[in-house]
């Protein structure tokens, strides 16, 4: 059987590179990607520990179709947000949105 | 048994290469500079995750991730590229590129680190997998109340993004 802690280096491994992408990258779609990456690494963090250490039993694969449903609804948001600024101010770089700024 | 070991080390190395390919398609999200292409590895990326959930013997989460994300929020995501900027676009990385490569490597390490030495508790007689008829039980006992309110949650999500989405006039 495959250990609990080879998930977890691959959860970790996918995590620090949505970390880094969502603190590189200056396209705002890309940013929701690299955030969508962390979510993935979050769920299966969940399951893991839903497989290997079953305390209330199913706790985490419940939670994971939680997870996976908020962030349907958060991207859907932030899509319609970032093609909405685009319509406004020609740019899906958040470096260059400064419409509320001083 | 040597078929039994046999099949015991196919499962393994399915497993290693299937996580391998997922964070590489993860770093080509990160990495490349076509918004176009790493909307595709994004793609490749949550098939090979929900490869990683068959493994932690949940099935009907990996159907589910392959209909939701790789259905629906994949292609939500070409949309959004189609409609905004030029594929080709100049420089994608902003100024803190070296500071965030620093950054999120100093905490892989930490993690690896945690996660080699922690004394995870495992539970000793390790029960069936959940079925689907036990998942669903649950989300309409137990869990009746977050169900609810996640459902409250997409039902504002939806009409958030028809009052934002619709044009002005």
């Amino acid at each position: 059987m495959i250990p609990q802690s080879h998930f977890l280096i691959v959860s970790a491994i996918l995590f620090a590179l949505g970390i880094f992408g969502a603190l590189s990258r200056r396209n705002a779609i890309s940013i929701l990607m690299c955030i969508e990456l962390i979510l993935n690494a979050a769920n299966i963090n969940l399951l893991t520990f839903n497989k290997f250490s079953q305390d209330p039993q199913g706790l985490g694969e419940v939670f994971v179709v939680f997870v996976i449903a908020i962030t349907a609804s958060s991207v859907v948001v932030g899509l319609v947000l970032v093609v909405k600024i685009y319509r406004n101010a020609r740019t899906v770089f958040i470096d260059k949105m400064n419409l509320m700024k001083w | 048994m040597p078929s039994g070991i046999m099949q015991g080390t196919i499962i393994k190395s399915v497993f290693y290469l299937l996580s391998g390919l997922t964070c590489v398609f993860a770093f080509l999200v990160v990495a490349s500079r076509n918004v176009f292409h790493s909307v595709i590895s994004f793609a490749l990326c949550l098939i090979g995750v929900a490869g990683i959930y068959l493994y932690l013997d949940a099935e009907f989460l990996a159907m589910a991730q392959i209909l939701i994300y790789v259905g629906a929020i994949a292609t939500l995501f070409v949309f959004a590229v189609m409609l905004t900027e030029k594929v080709k676009m100049p420089p994608e990385r902003n100024r803190y590129i070296l500071i965030s490569a620093v950054v999120s490597l100093a905490f892989l390490m930490l993690l690896v680190n945690i996660i080699k030495k922690a004394p995870w508790k495992v539970s000793a007689a390790l029960q069936l997998p959940l079925s689907l008829t036990q998942l669903g039980k649950l989300l309409m006992s137990t869990y009746v109340l977050p169900f609810e309110v996640v459902s409250v949650i997409l039902l504002a999500a939806l009409v958030g993004v028809v009052v934002v989405g619709k044009a002005q006039k």
